[in-house]
């Protein structure tokens, strides 16, 4: 490819200008435009057999149209997600679009425009007069989008696409202004690192920067929360900006070696990521002489090999070298001594994704986004009960309950919110008490809680909190390095209560070993995995005693989960005569027909899944979940031709 | 390491060392005794694992591995406050809790570490607070041509990895999975011709704090000296 | 460096050794050429025959440790660490249950013990026929489409007990389907 001339500025100038025609060619394009989302989550939805429906509609109806593949947008309530570009129409968005409905929108819409299928639109991406835009619901709304902007709008595969929307214009502007001066404004606008401890950018940047040898600069992409996938969202729906984020810290701290560790379980991330660096080495962003400036870079990819404690500093960079992924005890910190004793810098891929917007509009234009402290966005992966779950950024200090009730729907099927456990199996489980706090480092950290990086789940009323508690102990044990006494031990104990507990086996005074431990390990830990692991713990058993105790002293789950303490049965007013929904959908046959030709559920076969429930017709919905089992009221079940031999016995 | 000299005050006590030595040999030298299993003094890059040997440090949040925290001018160190004390104490809980217990037939029965620590620490070896923790593993591991293993007693302290690491001969031990499954592995030590160098080093049996390394030689012997025994008992009493 | 490895085995380990495996170790042998031969390339070697052949049989273990000068028993406690990594062959269809904390809130585990039930083995295993494998995954970032389960590469979202039975039947009809297919073929060519 033959590379323009200039200064960097001048250079991408050049390079954004014909990306800016490749881009605009594209979008006067005279034959429709049909963007599908195809993000991990979106191909999980069915993306790939919607694409797949539109082709054969297309070739069916002799229609002809562009198929493009885009990231995600983070709605993933509405997924599989379709923009269609039909000329003399602003861009639709169209939502839960399966192959059935793209061979609708083929024949009513693409075919002749005749027909925009307002039943499965969402709204228009741009102003409009005849169409709602998404400006008019409140999850666009109330959210600001500053790392986000483009996902999902975009190409993520065409590098075009992200310079054509003032990609690499802040890389150009750091390499005529120097690294010092990157490294200056983002000290100035304070950005605290993203991946969960919050420890300023600028500052960590300095450090290395101080140190006189060969600099690493890597990019932590080893998102494990399990219920947090922003990470991979990013590095799928917009690679570009976390490259141009890391050449841009790379620049700060004057590195010699970049680098992305991506964790396994992220194929498409990595795939779309290697794409991403050929590209921008073709243009010269990446390589030799980087625009002219006389900066070189080279920016490899490593692939994690799935292991949570990787995401710690110093246990990634074990893994980098080759070894078990055991964290080391600091100092020396990574950034004074880390890969090959070199002065390391890991950053999130969020807090990368940040940095082009900060240098683009600069440091006060970052502090006029969220708080003082927490200046800027968080994303979060707002799971579980909600009605609208998928990914949200917004600016730092909204408070949990605008976060969940006006930008996300509120609890799903109107029932009531019990707890948020936000910041992954490290953070804490929150009461609706304190849904007024903040959302930013400080505040979380307060009452016990932590940003970490950035799951949020909703509870309702069904959710058992011991039994989450013991969910996340699970993951936590399970991702133990087993290198030091307190992480590899203590939290298998406190597994081990807790499972007890959710038995209905628990001792009261196991409660006080709960405590002692938890806090012995978070003092005692020798890295932040096992530092934090108790927090699930220790914030149930403070906001949620009394479910503890209902377990332990009534043998009772409040929320009806614990399988051990709950019961199904089937209410025979309620149950309707004939009616087989429940049979065919048990596992394991526990339901039989009663004398009466109504249904009952073995108990002895039933393993409690929960799938009768949701198989009842909701006209009936006559299966009952009790706790203890003992309720389980007497009605006098009799299994049909009991007399002559039941059908349980053939 | 410099040459300085610095002053440090350990637990009221003044004392002098090399600025930046380690804090624990430093202590040691001095008579004030801090427990731990993982550490050894030839040891560049202790592993802080054990976490037996936590001290408090005026002026720091938290409690650190004295192993690993180097000296500088000034310092005030506690290794006997309540809070360390109680640390220990947990640690030494858990440790023991995935413990086997069987000190009268096991081979390091009064030269076990444990069992100094318990003293130290006054802590019981069997703890009654917490329940047994009964590792999924046998009780020997032997599929090596020299070494045998014992899963249930080993603290995972790693000094026989880090000094078989020092040795350029024989089968390379390693720590194996992860978490609670961790142990001392002789993965492929039946396809490993140097694996029966090992019989002329054995230092790996000789670190181990607790007797859950022996040469099969030695356990043999050994077993055979409790049986002679366990007999000889039931003779005597009929 | 395979022959030496083979030639230092005993005759009844060098027995132990089937057709299969010898061709995944030979084809491992000559793959490991691509890779530099320093102990920092052990978990990109170790994802490649992962991913290629399925699982790390214990001599591509030994190979890998002679490739890049450590010991076995490093290569192996560096294996045993990751989850990623699987020491007998997979099944034709391997199962992931995902029990992230969105696929736990939803019953995730519900989903795992149907699949145990259905195909008849734990969690880690593999059916006799070497057709299925069933493991449990730590979150796949598919958390809005809770629960979720990858067969082979494909994500299956929001699975239920029922939508279980269905995923082992459109495998077992795909297997069906193919076998009347080479049936066909074979009569048609004989």
């Amino acid at each position: 490819m033959k590379q323009p001339t200039g200064s960097p500025v001048e250079r991408l100038a050049v390079l954004g200008a014909a990306a800016g025609e490749a881009v605009e060619r594209l979008r006067q394009s005279p034959v429709p435009v049909i963007e599908v989302g195809c993000a991990t989550c979106g191909r999980a939805a069915g993306a790939l057999e919607t694409i797949a429906g539109f082709e054969e509609a297309l070739a069916a109806n002799g229609v002809e149209a562009e198929i493009r593949r885009v990231g995600c947008l983070g709605h993933c309530y509405a997924e599989p997600l379709v923009t269609i570009r039909y000329p003399g129409f602003p861009p639709l968005l169209y939502q839960k679009i399966g192959p059935g409905e793209a061979g609708i929108l083929v024949r009513s819409f693409l075919k002749d425009g005749s027909d925009p299928c307002y039943e499965y639109l969402i709204g228009a991406l741009e102003p409009d007069e005849n169409f709602p835009t998404l400006m008019d619901y409140p999850r666009y709304l109330f959210e600001k989008r500053v790392v986000m902007e483009q996902c999902g709008l975009i190409d993520p595969e065409d590098i075009d696409h992200y310079l054509a929307a003032g990609g690499y214009r802040a890389l150009a502007e750091g390499l005529e202004k120097g690294g010092e001066w990157v490294l200056e404004e983002v000290k100035a606008a304070n950005l605290r690192g993203r991946g969960g401890a919050g420890f300023p950018a600028g500052r960590k940047w300095e450090i290395a920067r101080s140190v006189d040898k060969t600099r690493v600069i890597i990019c932590n992409g080893d998102e494990g929360d399990p219920g947090a996938y922003m990470d991979r969202t990013l590095l799928e729906s917009n690679p570009h900006q976390v490259l141009e984020g890391l050449i841009l810290a790379a620049l700060a701290i004057g590195a010699g070696r970049a680098l992305f560790y991506i964790r396994a379980e992220y194929p498409l991330a990595v795939e779309i990521m290697e794409k991403a660096i050929a590209a921008a080495r073709e243009r010269n962003l990446l390589g030799e002489d980087i625009l002219g400036s006389g900066f070189t870079l080279e920016v490899g990819v490593f692939k994690g090999s799935g292991a949570f404690v990787c995401g710690e500093e110093t246990a990634l960079i074990s893994s980098l070298s080759g070894h078990r992924g055991m964290p080391r005890p600091r100092p020396p910190y990574p950034a004074v001594a880390g890969l090959d004793g070199l002065p390391t810098i890991i950053n999130n891929v969020k807090t990368l994704s940040t940095v082009p917007a900060i240098i683009r509009n600069g440091h006060q234009w970052f502090h006029e986004i969220g708080t003082e402290n927490s200046p800027g966005t968080a994303i979060f992966s707002v799971v579980g009960e909600v009605e609208y779950p998928g990914l949200v950024e917004v600016p730092m200090g909204v408070t949990l309950a605008h976060l969940v009730n006006d930008i996300c729907g509120g609890v799903k099927d109107g029932k009531a919110l019990k707890a948020v456990q936000i910041g992954g199996p490290s953070g804490g489980c929150l009461p609706v008490s304190l849904l007024d706090t903040e959302i930013d480092f400080d505040s979380l950290k307060k009452v016990g809680a932590m940003m970490g990086s950035g799951g949020l789940v909703i509870m309702n009323e069904d959710t058992c909190m011991v039994e989450v508690a013991r969910y996340f102990t699970d993951f936590t044990q399970g991702e133990s390095c087993g290198k030091c006494t307190f992480c590899r031990i203590g939290t298998h104990h406190l597994r081990e209560i807790l499972k007890s507990i959710t038995i209905g086996e628990g001792r009261i005074e196991e409660l006080e070993d709960l405590e002692e431990i938890s806090t012995s390990v978070i003092k005692g830990s020798l890295c932040s995995l096992g530092k934090t692991a108790p927090n699930p713990v220790l914030t149930t058993l403070r906001f949620f005693r009394d479910e503890y105790l209902a377990h332990i002293e009534e043998k009772r789950c409040p929320a009806r989960m614990c399988r051990n303490l709950t019961a199904f049965y089937i209410d025979l007013e309620a149950c309707a005569r004939g009616c087989d929904a429940c049979v065919a959908c048990c596992p394991t046959e526990a339901i039989f027909t009663t004398s009466n030709r109504k249904k009952a559920i073995d108990q002895e076969k039933c393993v409690k899944c929960g799938e009768c429930v949701y198989a009842c017709p909701p006209e009936y919905d006559a299966v009952r979940r009790v706790s203890p089992p003992e309720l389980i009221p007497d009605q006098g079940v009799q299994p049909l031709d009991s007399g002559a031999g039941s059908e349980k016995e053939q | 390491m410099s040459e300085k000299i610095v002053t440090i005050t350990v637990d009221g006590k003044k004392i002098t060392a090399p600025e930046g030595a380690w804090l624990l040999p430093v202590c040691l030298e001095h008579d004030i005794y801090i427990p731990s299993l993982c550490w050894l003094k030839e040891m560049d890059d202790p592993p802080a694992s054990c976490r037996l040997c936590l001290v408090e440090i005026e002026g720091l949040p938290e409690p650190v591995a004295s192993c690993r925290c180097p000296v500088r001018e000034g310092m005030v160190v506690r290794t006997n406050s309540d809070e360390i004390l109680k640390l220990r104490q947990v640690a030494f809980r858990l440790l023991v809790s995935t413990n086997d217990g069987h000190c009268n037939t096991c081979i390091a029965n009064r030269s076990c570490e444990l069992q100094q620590i318990a003293k130290f620490l006054h802590q019981p070896l069997r703890t009654k607070r917490l329940r047994h923790i009964d590792r999924d593993y046998p009780e020997i591991i032997d599929d090596h041509p020299v070494l045998m293993y014992e899963p249930k007693k080993c603290v995972l302290c790693g000094r026989c990895v880090y000094v078989c690491s020092q040795n350029e001969r024989g089968y390379k031990l390693d720590f194996a999975k992860r978490g609670m499954d961790t142990i001392i592995s002789f993965y492929g030590s039946d396809i490993d011709p140097a694996a029966k160098e090992c019989a002329d080093c054995l230092a790996c049996t000789e670190i181990c704090p607790v007797g859950a390394l022996s040469s099969k030689e030695k356990w043999r012997r050994f077993i055979a000296e409790v049986r002679l025994k366990q007999e000889q008992k039931k003779q005597k009493p009929s | 460096m395979l022959e030496q490895i083979l030639a230092s085995l005993d005759e009844s380990e060098r027995e132990a050794i089937d057709e299969e495996e010898l061709q995944v170790l030979e084809r491992v042998e000559s793959e490991l050429v691509t890779f530099p031969s320093e102990p920092s390339h052990l978990l990109p070697i170790l994802q490649h025959i992962q991913a290629r052949h399925g699982y790390l049989p214990k001599l591509a273990l030994r190979l890998v440790a002679d490739y890049v000068g450590v010991a076995i028993g490093k290569v192996y406690g560096i294996a045993t660490f990751y989850n990623q990594f699987r020491f007998n062959p997979p099944g034709r269809n391997p199962i992931k249950v995902c029990l992230g904390t969105a696929c736990h809130v939803k019953g995730g585990d519900i989903i795992l013990e149907n699949f145990e039930r259905r195909l008849g083995i734990r969690e880690g295993e593999t059916t006799a026929d070497r057709e299925y494998s069933l493991e449990r995954v730590a979150c796949i970032g598919c958390c809005a489409l809770a629960p979720a389960v990858v067969v082979g590469d494909k994500v299956e979202a929001y699975v239920t007990p029922s939508k279980v039975e269905g995923i082992i039947t459109e495998i077992e009809v795909r297997k069906e389907m193919a076998a009347r297919e080479q049936k066909k073929n074979e009569t048609a060519n004989g």
